[in-house]
């Protein structure tokens, strides 16, 4: 039996978990954030050309104010649904509402080494390895990029990155670390070399990406043209914010809500009408402010939870596919905290009807990837999907025969309706479920030490699909020719 | 020949009913040993279905209805066994679920994987109080006796049984296996059992286990 290449996961029933009266009021209160206080587009070209879209600016300050129409229309503008392609095609991910993808998370800075089990600076290696995993596990269908490649020259680390992804996975890679126009262009061009060329990318773009706001409500020149570049090139590209409530957010839940909308739905704007009808994303890792440090918090709560029930309602108010932060851990290491605040946050985002869930295999606040996280968090999921698919209740399943079969006092244990359905019943790979006496004879392994050693075997096996002959040169002379010409700028 | 005793081992772990019971027709029609039906066909099939257990290949509802079917098999050879002059008496062993405990399942499980390596089970049955327990001892002799227990209100019953035994005068004579969910090692060795397994197929590895030490110590 060969698995799929991705796991989509069936959204049999959203949970509109909070009021639509509070959405409402999110919604109409953004409107108000975005026509009053406006949003600071750090361009002058591009505050220029939105206004003469109708936004109503001021060229000194880069302050862009939305007019609520100018807001609606982009809305409107904005696919409802759309795929993101994948090379090979059997991982396609389509986003139309009925299905929700899991994807990597963030960038992370430091890896643990499987290994060796210390935490270290990621390196382009690293990313190729974190890639591969991801390439390898069907319940991943999205190959954001896990960690940073911090070995090679800054001037084109995103050019390295984008070509550690395209060498180990032929599922959609989400690139985020191009936040410059030039960069983008050569991204684009990357991408087409392992597409076929600039038609076959527009036609199936393997490439997807996102640009970041910088709350609160900020948006700088370069991610934002880098983004009309990948929409010229028929690549989606999402928008994502980050605020954190009490810093660059508001105190209370209801206030981070309305900033990270106004946000949100003020870059869309800017999007929408700058590229009109690129296709994009309702992105958010919102979260919280430590009170004591005054850095994230890694004590993930209620308030991540309400977040994503919210963001995931504001985005199906849109109909614009939603990206929410997910398993967020402050953990270190996969304890109970890690297991207890991942399970909390997938469930939730799942039950929130998500159309993307982002952050596994990440701990201490996305900062950290662990190897064996992805592959725990992967089991999270399938716990989830197995709940949300519900239980047939068919003649045989209400087991009515059965019952009479066995009748008082007897056992079902070896019943032919006992053999016939007991492969249905769901399995775990990684959870202990060994007696104490087993435990402690094989040196009590924890979840973690499985999930490590199937990591390692992934990695010794898992070969990702090759890239079309020449391309792998072609990909080293664009990163060569962006390395001198930097060199030559700098 | 050898194929039809491949056949009735497949169909036998994979708790095929109407074709182990057709194959182990089939293998006495056609006038093979009963020795070598139950040895090479059913034994080993349990056998092997016992090493996929133990490797998390198979489940134990697929091990308890290949058990099940073992005893339906063995029904068929057990009359050109004795016919031959060829059965030989296995092990005994007496099982009870101790006084005031209703859990029987356990019991039934190990009971029916004994039987299914070699061992001859006299079940008592669920409830069973000390006495009928001595009485059963005395009167079949058995090499092990196996109380089981599943309540922690009722697991203390297993030492008063021990107990019971030794102010019998029979404590020497029978070797002493407990379980039950609430059951451990260390229980097990405060109240002087002679062996304990947390599930049915450890069981039997115990019970063998202890079989030996009696042959090799002679006592």
């Amino acid at each position: 039996m060969t698995e799929p290449r991705i796991r989509p996961l069936p959204l049999v029933r959203k949970f509109d978990f909070v009021p639509e009266a509070t959405i409402e009021r999110i919604h109409e209160a953004s409107l108000r954030v975005l026509s009053r206080t406006g949003m600071q587009i750090r361009s002058q070209t591009l505050v220029k050309a939105l206004e003469a879209e109708g936004a109503d600016t001021d060229l000194d300050a880069l302050r862009v104010r939305f007019p609520r129409d100018m807001v609606e229309e982009a809305i409107e503008r904005a696919p409802s649904s759309f795929t993101m392609f994948a090379r090979d095609p059997d991982a396609d991910v389509v986003l139309d509402g009925s299905s929700c993808y899991l994807t990597c998370d963030g960038c992370a800075s430091e890896v643990v080494d499987p290994r060796t089990g210390v935490m270290r600076p990621s390196t382009k290696q690293d990313l190729m390895d974190t890639t591969r995993l991801a390439d390898a596990i069907p319940e991943i269908s999205i190959a954001w990029q896990p960690c940073a490649a911090r070995d090679v020259p800054t001037h084109v680390q995103p050019l390295h990155e984008l070509h550690a992804q395209l060498l180990s996975t032929s599922k959609n890679i989400q690139q985020m670390t191009v936040i410059q126009p030039h960069h983008a262009r050569a991204a684009v061009d990357m991408a087409a070399v392992v597409a076929g060329g600039e038609e076959e990318l527009r036609r199936r773009p393997l490439l997807s990406a996102f640009q970041c706001t910088l709350s609160p409500l900020t948006l700088d020149g370069g991610p934002l043209e880098s983004a009309i570049i990948y929409g010229e090139a028929g690549i989606p590209c999402g928008i994502v914010v980050m605020p954190l409530t009490g810093a660059t957010a508001p105190m209370t839940v209801a206030g981070t809500l309305v900033l990270q909308n106004a946000e949100l739905l003020g870059a869309v704007t800017c999007l929408e009408f700058l590229s009109p009808g690129i296709p994009t994303f309702y992105g958010v890792c919102t979260s919280t402010m430590d009170l004591n440090s005054g850095s994230l918090s890694l004590g993930w709560g209620p308030e991540e939870q309400l977040y994503s029930f919210a963001s995931a309602q504001l985005a199906r108010r849109y109909r614009i596919p939603s990206q929410l932060g997910t398993f967020g851990t402050g953990a270190k290491t996969q304890d109970w905290q890690a297991g207890a605040q991942h399970a909390l946050s997938g469930l939730t985002s799942y039950l929130a009807g998500g159309d993307m869930l982002c952050a596994s295999g990440t701990v201490y606040g996305g900062r950290v990837f662990t190897f064996e996280n992805m592959l725990l968090d992967s089991e999270l999921l399938d716990i989830a999907v197995r709940v949300l698919e519900g239980f047939p209740d068919g003649g045989d399943e209400l087991a009515v025969d059965v019952i009479d079969e066995v009748g008082p006092g007897g056992h079902f244990l070896a019943a032919d309706h006992t053999l016939r359905h007991m492969r249905e019943l769901w399995q775990t790979r990684f959870f202990g479920r060994e007696s104490w006496e087993d435990w402690e004879a094989a040196g009590r392994p924890e979840p973690k030490h499985r999930a490590r050693d199937r990591a390692l075997q992934i990695l010794e096996e898992h070969r990702p699909m090759p890239l079309p002959a020449g391309a792998e040169e072609e990909l080293t002379r664009i990163i060569e020719r962006h390395t001198e010409e930097g060199a030559i700028d700098g | 020949m050898g194929d039809l005793i491949r056949t009735l081992r497949d169909r036998l772990m994979a708790a095929d009913r109407d074709g182990a019971l057709t194959a182990t027709r089939e293998l006495l029609d056609t006038g093979e040993d009963p020795t070598t039906i139950l040895q090479d066909g059913m034994a080993a099939a349990m056998l092997e279905l016992g090493a996929r257990w133990n490797r998390g290949e198979v489940f134990l509802p697929e091990v308890v209805a290949a058990a099940e079917l073992f005893k339906k098999c063995s029904e068929l050879v057990e009359p050109a066994l004795i016919a031959t002059g060829q059965r030989q008496e296995g092990h005994r062993v007496v099982m009870a679920t101790v006084k005031g405990d209703l859990h029987d399942l356990g019991k039934n499980m190990v009971g029916a994987m004994m039987k299914t390596a070699g061992f001859e089970v006299l079940d008592l049955g669920k409830d069973i109080p000390a006495p009928a327990i001595i009485e059963a001892v005395r009167d079949k002799q058995p090499a092990i006796v196996g109380l089981s227990a599943l309540l922690t209100t009722t697991v203390p019953e297993q030492r008063n049984v021990i107990l019971a035994l030794e102010e019998a005068g029979l404590r020497g004579k029978v070797k002493v296996m407990v379980g039950g969910a609430p059951v451990t090692a260390e229980w097990a060795k405060e109240i002087g059992a002679d062996g304990f397994a947390p599930s049915a197929p450890e069981a039997i590895r115990v019970a063998q286990e202890l079989l030996t030490a009696v042959s090799s110590t002679g006592t």
